[in-house]
C-alpha cells in the first residue's frame, strides 16, 4: 500500500532555513497572520470552526468551539497559551514540529490570540526540552525584532506579547488546567471543572489552551481556508495528523499521514515493519495512556472514529510497538510505574491505586504473583476507571484492562511458572512478596 | 540573601517583569531554577529568598518545588544524567543504558549521587525523543540512540573534564549552567544555538 | 422555596436553593453520604472522591461534594445503587492501603471519621500484601500540633484551612503523587494563631494536638457546650471533662458567630480554673488571712461598708448577671457610681451606642459588608474570629481598609493606613479631604457602600486621643452601620449593665432613662457620674476611699499604671478581693469571696456584637465558691439591702426589662474642618508608645497552657519605624531602652516599616516586660528611645511577625 497525500504541517522540514524568521517568511510564513489581522475574530473563529479543525492533545476537541467559549464581555483580559508540555509517553511530534518550524507556532498562537482579543500569549514548553526551550526563545526574539510580536504586530495597531514558559517536569501540566495552575507558580494539580478554562482560566481570565500540532494548523486554515484543510483526513476527522511510532519498529520517527490512514500503512510503509522482521504483538495507538491494541487491529484507521470502534483511542497519535518477545506485565508495570510517578496526588484512587498497582505488576512480572492477584487487577482497572479527579488515572486504567484483556493467559503464566515467561529463569528470585516491596519515598525536603 | 545577591538579584527582577503586575506568583518556576543554577540544586536559602522575593511563605515555595521533578533538593553532582526506561527506551534496552550508567558512574544502589559526587544518575520518564531511544540526557542536553557502551563512554568524558556533543543543540557545560538555561536567562546564541 | 431547586435523592424529594451541592442537599433529606476532604466552610476540592454518586443519564459517578444541584435532578446514593456503593467500598480500600493500624493508640480514636466511614461503607478485610508507606511519626509542627505523616489521608482539610480561611500557609502539600505529604518549611513552625483547626478538622489523627497528646478516649469525657471565656468573639465551644478536669476545648459550629473555628488561645488556654493556687473558702484578715464561713466575711465588709467610700472594680469575664447585680449593688445598696468594669478611659459616647444597641453590627454584617473600615483594632491579635470573618468578607469581594498604629495580619487583603492615635483621631474627626489620599478613598468608599458599609473602632480609639466617637459620627454621616468592640469575654456585658461611672443598664444615664431604672430599682441615690477606674485607684492613693472592691480583677496586672495600682492598693483601709484566687493581691486583700468559674455557673456572656449567649456548668463550684451575683446578693442582704432577686429566673426577669435595645439620642462630636484640626504630636516630645495585648501573653487567663505559650508567645519587644531608628541613631542597636513619665525599660528592638513613623509599640504584657510600668493611667504615654551600648541588630528576613 502507497500514500499519496500533500504533507502540511512537515512540508518544510527539508528546509533548515524555515526555523529562521529570514526563511519562514521567505516560504509566506506570518502572512496568514496578516490576515487574521484584517478578520474580525468571529470571523476567524468561524472558518476555525468550518475547519473542522480538533485539538491534537488527545481529547480531540473542536477548536474552533472552544474558541467561541470565550466570553468577551467581561473586563477581564483574555489568555492564550499554547500547550507545549508534550509528555505522554511516546509522543514526541510537538517537539519535531516546533523545532524545526517555531515560527509556526508563533503565528498559530497569534492567530488564536487575535481570535479572541489577547494581548498576552504564552507558550509553557516541558522542561526536559531545553534546546526546544531555546529554540522557541531563539524564534520569539526574532519575532519581536521582526515586528511580529510586541506593539502594532505586522504593521498593524494589534499589540501582543508571548512569554515563554517552562515547565519542570510534571506529566500533569500537559492536563490544561494543572497547566493553568502550573503557570500562575502553583503545583500543577488539575482544576475543578466547571468552571471552564474559557471562562476562568489563567489568573482567572477567560483562556484558550491548544496543543502545539494544533495551533501549528491554524496558518493554513486561515491563509487556504476550510474547505482546503477538509480535503485530506475523513469527514469528523479533517485533515493530517503527526503520528510517532517507536519501539520495535524499523524506522521510529514523527510521520504526518492524512486522518483515516490505516495503521498497516505507518506501521509497514512508513515504519520499515517490525523490527528485525519480527511479528507484531501489541501497540497503543496513542501513547501509553490509551488502551493497547494487537496485531488483529493491524488494518485499524487511524482516525478518532475508528480507533475508539477498535476500542481504544487515537491520544496523542503516539504508536509504540511491541513485538513477541515483548512481556506485556512488564510493558504494564513500566507505563503504570510512570502513572504513578506523575500522579500529582490530589486524588485517591489516581495517587494510591497506581502506587499500589505498580507494586502488584511489579512481583507479577519478577514471578511473586498469586492467582488472585489477576482479578485484583481487573478490579483496580475498573476502580480507577472514570473516578479519579482528572483523566490521568484513566491512563493507568487502560494500560491495566486492556493488557489483562488481550493477554490475560500471559499474566496466568507468570503465575503459574513464579516468573516471567519471557524472561531467563533467575536463579536468585525469591519468593518474599515484602521483599519487594518499594523502599518508602525518600524525604525530598533537605 | 545569600542566594540572590548584586547581579543576580537582578535577574531575578526581570524575570519577574516576564509576568503581568500582581501575578508575580508565576516567577516560582524559573526563579527556583536561578537558585539552583547559583547552588547546585534548590537549598533551604533558595526556597526562603524566592519566597522573600514574591511575598510567599516558604512552604509555598516549597510546596512548588517538590511538586516538579526537576528542581533538585537532594545534592546534585555537577553532571545530571538522566537515563529514560519508559516503554519506547524501555523496548529498545534502556534499562541496560540505565544500569550502566549506575555501574560507569559508580552509583551506589539505591542511590542517584556518585560516590565522587560528579554525576547524578537519575532514571527518568519520557523524554519526548521516542524515535531515539534509548533516550539520555545530560545536563537536559539530549543523547539519541544510546547503548550501555555508549553511555560508559559518555560518563568517561564527563569524568575526564570534557562535555560530550549532544545529538542536536549545545552541550550544557554542567547542570547548574542548564538550570540556568532554563531560567531563560541564556541567549540561544551565547550558548552556541 | 423561591428559586430553589427540586432534585430527588434516592426517590425523595427536596427543594434547596440554586448552587447548593448535592451532598448537601442530601444532608437536608437526613442521608449521609460518605465524605473526607468536603467541608461546609471550604472550597470544594473533589480529592478524596469518597462521596460518589450516580446522577441519571450521566456515564460517570460524580463527587456529590463538587457537583451543583440542577432542576429535576435524579441522584442516587450508596443507599440505592451498588455501583455507588461498590466505588465508595474500593475508595476506602484505596485510602487504608498506607493507612497504618495503630488506631489502638491514636488519639482520634473512636472519634476518627476514617474508622467510622470504614465500619459503615469499608471493605471488611483488605487485599494489600505490600509494605505500607512510612514515615518518621509523629513530627511537631510547633509545640501545638504533631503531624503524623503515615495517618494523613491527603484530604488536604489542613492546607485548605491554611489558604482560604486564616491566610497564613504554614503548612503545604510537598512532592506528588504516593510521596505527597502535608509539610512545613524546614526550620519554621507551625506559627499561626488558628493552628488547631486544622487538628480539630482532619478526618484522621494526622493532626494531634500536644495539649491532648494520649489524655483520654472520647468515652471516657463529657462534653458540654460552652462559650469561650477569653476574648469578646463569642465562640461556641465545647469543654471536654475528664474526671472534673478540663483536657480539652473543641470549636462548636455556630454559622452565626465563630462558623466552626475556633483561635489556639481559646483552644488550648483552658487550665486555669484548675490552678493549684484556686481559693474556694471565704477568708478574713485576722492575724492573717484566716478561713471564714461566708456570713462572718460578708457581715465584716457590709460593717466596713456601712456609710463608707465604696468603690467597685472588676475584671471583663464575669457574666452578665454577675454585672447586673454588681451594678445595681453599687447604685442601691453601697450608693456609689465609683464603679469601672474598664481599665482606661473609654469611648465616650460609643460606649452609650453600643450598650443600648446589641447586634448594631453582627459577624453576618461583617461577613456580608461591602466595604469594612476596621479602626484602632488588631483583629487577629484581640479578637481573632472577628479576623477571621474580615478575612472572609474580602474574600467574598469587599473592600477592606485598617487605621492602625501597626499593620496587621490583614495587610494581605487589607490597605493599612498606619498612622498614630492622634493623627488617626484628626483623620477620623475630618470633614471633606483629610489629606491622606487611602483615608479619604476609604471614606468614599462607605460612602457609596453606605447600608453595606461597617466602621468597626477598636480600643485604640478609646485613648486620650480618642477617635472612637469620631469614627461613629463618621459612619452614621456616610450612612455605615458601626460598633465600637472591646477586647475582654464580656466586657460588652459590663457595658450594657451598667458597670461603668456614668452608665445605667441599657446605654442609659441619670440623665436619659433614669426614670426607667428607678422603676425597677427603686431611687438611684447617686445622680453625679462617678469616677472611672484610674480615678478610683488615684482616690484610693489618695485615701479618698474606705472600700474598695475587686472583682475578677488584679489591678497590680491589668491597671495601665502599675506604680499607681500599687499606691492605691497600699492605701486604701479595706480591700475585698472576689475571685478564683489571690495571687499577687494577698497582701493587700483585707477579706476574700471565693468565686465561682465561668465553667462553673449559668449565665450568660454577651460578645461583642453585643450577642448574649448562654452558658451551662460544666461542673459543680468547688469548695464554698459561688456565683458573683450570688455573693453581690448575699452582700447586699448583709448591708440590709435587698437586690430583690434569690434566683436566676427572677434576676433574668428583671434583666430583660431594662437591657433590651432602646433608641438613644447621641451627642456626636462636631464634624471638622481637617486643615484647621492641627495634630498636637509635633508639639510633644518623644514618639507616642502604643501598647495592647498580644493574642498569647501572661495574662491570667493563659497561665498553665504551657504548649500555647511555647508556640505563640513572644518575648516582649520594642518596635519602631526606620526613619525614627534613623534619626534616633539606634538603626543598628540589638536593643532600645524605652523611656516614659512612668518608668524605662530595655527591650530587643524591631525596625520595621509596618509601623507609623513618630510611633512606638510595645506588647502589653509579654515575658520581660509588663508594659503597665511604662503607662500612666492609659494605654498610651510619649516615650523616648536610645540605643542599649554593645547590642547590633540581628539579620532578620523580610518579615517579623508579631
Amino acid at each position: 500500500m502507497s500514500l499519496e497525500f500533500e504533507p502540511r504541517l512537515t512540508r518544510d522540514w527539508d528546509d533548515p532555513s524555515v526555523a529562521t524568521l529570514a526563511g519562514y517568511v521567505a516560504k509566506g510564513g506570518y502572512g496568514a497572520l496578516r490576515a487574521a489581522l484584517e478578520m474580525s475574530g468571529a470571523d476567524l473563529i468561524q472558518v476555525v470552526k468550518d475547519s473542522g479543525l480538533r485539538g491534537r492533545g488527545g481529547a480531540g476537541f473542536p477548536t474552533g468551539m472552544k474558541w467561541s467559549f470565550v466570553p468577551q464581555d467581561t473586563g477581564k483580559p483574555t489568555y492564550v497559551t499554547a500547550n507545549y508540555d508534550e509528555s505522554e509517553p511516546g509522543t514526541c511530534n510537538n517537539r519535531e514540529l516546533a523545532e524545526r518550524d517555531p515560527h509556526r507556532l508563533i503565528e498559530g498562537t497569534a492567530i488564536a490570540a487575535k481570535a479572541i482579543e489577547c494581548h498576552l500569549a504564552f507558550i509553557y514548553v516541558r522542561g526536559e526540552y531545553l534546546w526546544q526551550g531555546m529554540v522557541m526563545q531563539r524564534a520569539l526574539e526574532e519575532a519581536y525584532a521582526g515586528g511580529y510580536l510586541g506593539k502594532g504586530i505586522a504593521g498593524s495597531d494589534y499589540d501582543l506579547e508571548i512569554v515563554l514558559h517552562r515547565g519542570a517536569g510534571a506529566y500533569i501540566c500537559g492536563e490544561e488546567t494543572a497547566l493553568l495552575n502550573s503557570l500562575e507558580g502553583l503545583r500543577g494539580e488539575p482544576r475543578l471543572r466547571p468552571p471552564f478554562p474559557a471562562v476562568e482560566g489563567l489568573y482567572a481570565s477567560p483562556t484558550v489552551i491548544n496543543n502545539v500540532e494544533t495551533l501549528m494548523n491554524v496558518p493554513d486554515i486561515v491563509a487556504r481556508g476550510a474547505d482546503w484543510f477538509r480535503s485530506q483526513g475523513t469527514e469528523k476527522s479533517p485533515g493530517t495528523k503527526m503520528f510517532t511510532i517507536s519501539g520495535k519498529v524499523e524506522r521510529p520517527g514523527n510521520y504526518e499521514i492524512p486522518m483515516g490512514t490505516p495503521f498497516r500503512v505507518l506501521l509497514e510503509d512508513l515504519g520499515g515493519g517490525v523490527l528485525h522482521g519480527r511479528a507484531l504483538k501489541a501497540f497503543t495507538p496513542g501513547g501509553s495512556s490509551t488502551p493497547l491494541l494487537t496485531a488483529a487491529s493491524i488494518d485499524v484507521s487511524l482516525d478518532y472514529e475508528s480507533i475508539a470502534e477498535a476500542g481504544s483511542l487515537l491520544g496523542t497519535g503516539a504508536v509504540m510497538v511491541m513485538d513477541d518477545t515483548d512481556c506485556v506485565v512488564e510493558a504494564a508495570e513500566r507505563m503504570v510505574r510512570f502513572y504513578a510517578h506523575e500522579s500529582c496526588g490530589k486524588c485517591t484512587p489516581c495517587r494510591e491505586g497506581s502506587w499500589w498497582a505498580t507494586r502488584v505488576l511489579g512481583r507479577l512480572e519478577d514471578g511473586l504473583g498469586r492467582e488472585r492477584d489477576i482479578p485484583l487487577m481487573h478490579d483496580m482497572g475498573t476502580n480507577f476507571l472514570f473516578r479519579a479527579f482528572c483523566a490521568l488515572a484513566d491512563g493507568t486504567a487502560a494500560v491495566i484492562t486492556s493488557s489483562l484483556e488481550h493477554f490475560g493467559d500471559e499474566y496466568e503464566e507468570h503465575v503459574r511458572l513464579g516468573r516471567c515467561p519471557l524472561r531467563a529463569p533467575d536463579p536468585q528470585a525469591g519468593t518474599d512478596p515484602d521483599a519487594l516491596a518499594m523502599a518508602p519515598p525518600s524525604e525530598v525536603a533537605s | 540573601m545569600t542566594v540572590f545577591v548584586d547581579a543576580v538579584r537582578r535577574e531575578a527582577g526581570s524575570i519577574i517583569a516576564r509576568y503581568p503586575q500582581g501575578r508575580e506568583r508565576s516567577a516560582i518556576m524559573p526563579l527556583l531554577y536561578l537558585a539552583q543554577s547559583e547552588e547546585g540544586r534548590v537549598t533551604r536559602e533558595g526556597l526562603q529568598e524566592v519566597a522573600g522575593l514574591l511575598g510567599l511563605k516558604t512552604a509555598e515555595v516549597e510546596a512548588v518545588a517538590t511538586f516538579y521533578s526537576m528542581y533538585r533538593l537532594r545534592p546534585t553532582g555537577e553532571h545530571l544524567v538522566n537515563v529514560c526506561t519508559n516503554l519506547a527506551c524501555l523496548l529498545r534496552g534502556g534499562k541496560d543504558v540505565y544500569e550502566a550508567a549506575h555501574r560507569a558512574a559508580v552509583v551506589a544502589h539505591g542511590e542517584e549521587l556518585s560516590e565522587d559526587g560528579l554525576l547524578s544518575v537519575h532514571e527518568e520518564e519520557c523524554l519526548g525523543v521516542c524515535e531515539f531511544a534509548p533516550a539520555v540526557q545530560i545536563d537536559f542536553a539530549n543523547h539519541d540512540n544510546v547503548t550501555p557502551e555508549r553511555m560508559g563512554e559518555l560518563i568517561a568524558e564527563l569524568r575526564a573534564g570534557r562535555t560530550p556533543e549532544p545529538s542536536r543543540g549545545p552541550a550544557m557545560r554542567s547542570f547548574r549552567h542548564a538550570s540556568r538555561v532554563l531560567a531563560g536567562l541564556e541567549r540561544p546564541e551565547e550558548v552556541g544555538a | 422555596m423561591r428559586g430553589g431547586v427540586t432534585l430527588t435523592v434516592d426517590g425523595k424529594e427536596v427543594t434547596v436553593p440554586k448552587g447548593t451541592l448535592i451532598i448537601r442537599a442530601a444532608e437536608q433529606l437526613g442521608i449521609e453520604i460518605p465524605r473526607f476532604c468536603d467541608h461546609p466552610l471550604l472550597e470544594p476540592a473533589g480529592a478524596c472522591r469518597q462521596c460518589y454518586v450516580q446522577i441519571e443519564g450521566q456515564p460517570k459517578l460524580a463527587t456529590s461534594c463538587t457537583v451543583g444541584v440542577a432542576p429535576g435532578m435524579v441522584v442516587k446514593t450508596q443507599n440505592t445503587d451498588e455501583t455507588v456503593a461498590q466505588a465508595q467500598e474500593a475508595n476506602l480500600e484505596f485510602l487504608l492501603l498506607n493507612h497504618p493500624l495503630d488506631c489502638p493508640i491514636c488519639d482520634r480514636g473512636g472519634e476518627c471519621p476514617l474508622q467510622d466511614q470504614t465500619i459503615a461503607y469499608g471493605p471488611g478485610d483488605t487485599r494489600f500484601i505490600e509494605a505500607k508507606r512510612t514515615f518518621v511519626k509523629p513530627i511537631p509542627l510547633s509545640p501545638l500540633v504533631n503531624l503524623d505523616r503515615e495517618r494523613c489521608i491527603l484530604c488536604a482539610r489542613c492546607t485548605r484551612f491554611c489558604d482560604e480561611i486564616s491566610g497564613d500557609r504554614f503548612i503545604e502539600l510537598f512532592a506528588r503523587g504516593a510521596g505527597e505529604r502535608v509539610s512545613i518549611a524546614a526550620g519554621e513552625d507551625f506559627e499561626s494563631p488558628f493552628s488547631g483547626n486544622t487538628v480539630q478538622i482532619c478526618p484522621v489523627g494526622a493532626l494531634t494536638a500536644e495539649p491532648y497528646r494520649f489524655v483520654a478516649r472520647p468515652f471516657d469525657l463529657s462534653t458540654v457546650d460552652s462559650i469561650c471565656p477569653h476574648c469578646s468573639a463569642g465562640c461556641n465551644v465545647k469543654v471536654d471533662v475528664r474526671r472534673g478536669e478540663v483536657v480539652r476545648q473543641l470549636a462548636r459550629s455556630d454559622y452565626d458567630v465563630n462558623d466552626a473555628w475556633l483561635c489556639d488561645k481559646g483552644r488550648f488556654a483552658f487550665r486555669f480554673p484548675d490552678a493549684p493556687e484556686r481559693l474556694t473558702t471565704p477568708l478574713i484578715r485576722d492575724r492573717g488571712l484566716e478561713p471564714a464561713s461566708f456570713g462572718e466575711v460578708l457581715t465584716q465588709v457590709a460593717g466596713r461598708a456601712a456609710g463608707a467610700r465604696v468603690a467597685i472594680l472588676t475584671g471583663g469575664r464575669l457574666m452578665d448577671e454577675d454585672y447586673y447585680a454588681l451594678s445595681k449593688l453599687a447604685r442601691t445598696v453601697l450608693r456609689t457610681n465609683d464603679l469601672d468594669h474598664r481599665r482606661s478611659p473609654g469611648a465616650g459616647e460609643a460606649e452609650r451606642y453600643v450598650a443600648a444597641q446589641p447586634l448594631s453590627v453582627s459577624y453576618k454584617d461583617v461577613e456580608r459588608a461591602k466595604v469594612i473600615l476596621v479602626a484602632g483594632l488588631d483583629a487577629e491579635q484581640e479578637i481573632p474570629i472577628l479576623h477571621l470573618r474580615l478575612r472572609k468578607a474580602a474574600a467574598r469581594g469587599a473592600r477592606l481598609w485598617v487605621l492602625h498604629p501597626r499593620r496587621t495580619r490583614l495587610h494581605d487583603v487589607a490597605a493599612h493606613i498606619l498612622t498614630s492615635p492622634e493623627e488617626a483621631a484628626r483623620l477620623l474627626a475630618g470633614e471633606g479631604p483629610t489629606g491622606n489620599a487611602a483615608f479619604d478613598e476609604a471614606v468614599g468608599a462607605l460612602r457609596d457602600a453606605g447600608e453595606d458599609a461597617v466602621v468597626i473602632a477598636g480600643e485604640r480609639l478609646a485613648g486620650p486621643a480618642g477617635g472612637a466617637e469620631e469614627a461613629m459620627a463618621l459612619a452614621f454621616d456616610a450612612g455605615a452601620r458601626f460598633t465600637y468592640v472591646t477586647r475582654r469575654a464580656n466586657d460588652r456585658g459590663a457595658l450594657r449593665a451598667g458597670v461603668h461611672p456614668r452608665l445605667l443598664p441599657g446605654g442609659r444615664t441619670s440623665a436619659d432613662g433614669l426614670d426607667e431604672v428607678e422603676a425597677v430599682w427603686g431611687p438611684v441615690m447617686d445622680r453625679e457620674p462617678g469616677r472611672d477606674a484610674r480615678a478610683i485607684l488615684q482616690a484610693c492613693a489618695d485615701g479618698d476611699i474606705d472600700v474598695l472592691f475587686l472583682v475578677g480583677v488584679d489591678p497590680l496586672r491589668d491597671a495601665p499604671d502599675a506604680a499607681l495600682a500599687l499606691r492605691a492598693l497600699q492605701n486604701v483601709p479595706y480591700t475585698v478581693v472576689q475571685s478564683l484566687e489571690l495571687g499577687s493581691l494577698e497582701p493587700f486583700a483585707s477579706a476574700f469571696l471565693p468565686a465561682a468559674a465561668f465553667l462553673e455557673k449559668t449565665g450568660h456572656v454577651t460578645d461583642w456584637e453585643g450577642r448574649g449567649q448562654m452558658l451551662r456548668p460544666v461542673r459543680g463550684a468547688p469548695g464554698l465558691s459561688r456565683p458573683d451575683w450570688e455573693i453581690a446578693a448575699g452582700l447586699a442582704l448583709a448591708c440590709g439591702g435587698d437586690l430583690g432577686f434569690e434566683t436566676l429566673e427572677q434576676l433574668h426577669e428583671e434583666m430583660a426589662r431594662l437591657l433590651g435595645p432602646r433608641p438613644i439620642t447621641l451627642a456626636l462630636p462636631p464634624r471638622e474642618d481637617p486643615a484647621s484640626a492641627s495634630a498636637s504630636a509635633s508639639a510633644s516630645e518623644g514618639l507616642a508608645l502604643v501598647t495592647y495585648p498580644l493574642l498569647v501573653d501572661e495574662g491570667r487567663l493563659s497561665e498553665r497552657a504551657d504548649e500555647l505559650k511555647a508556640a505563640l508567645e513572644p518575648d516582649a519587644f520594642v518596635e519602631v519605624h526606620p526613619e525614627d531608628a534613623a534619626a534616633l541613631g539606634i538603626a543598628d542597636a540589638g536593643r532600645a531602652r524605652v523611656r516614659t513619665e512612668a518608668g524605662e525599660a530595655e527591650l530587643p528592638l524591631r525596625v520595621t516599616p509596618h509601623i507609623a513613623p513618630g510611633t512606638v509599640f510595645v506588647p502589653f504584657n509579654q515575658p520581660g516586660l509588663a508594659a503597665n510600668t511604662l503607662l500612666s493611667g492609659t494605654f498610651d504615654a510619649r516615650a523616648t528611645l536610645e540605643a542599649v551600648a554593645g547590642t547590633a541588630a540581628e539579620a532578620v528576613g523580610d518579615e517579623v511577625s508579631a
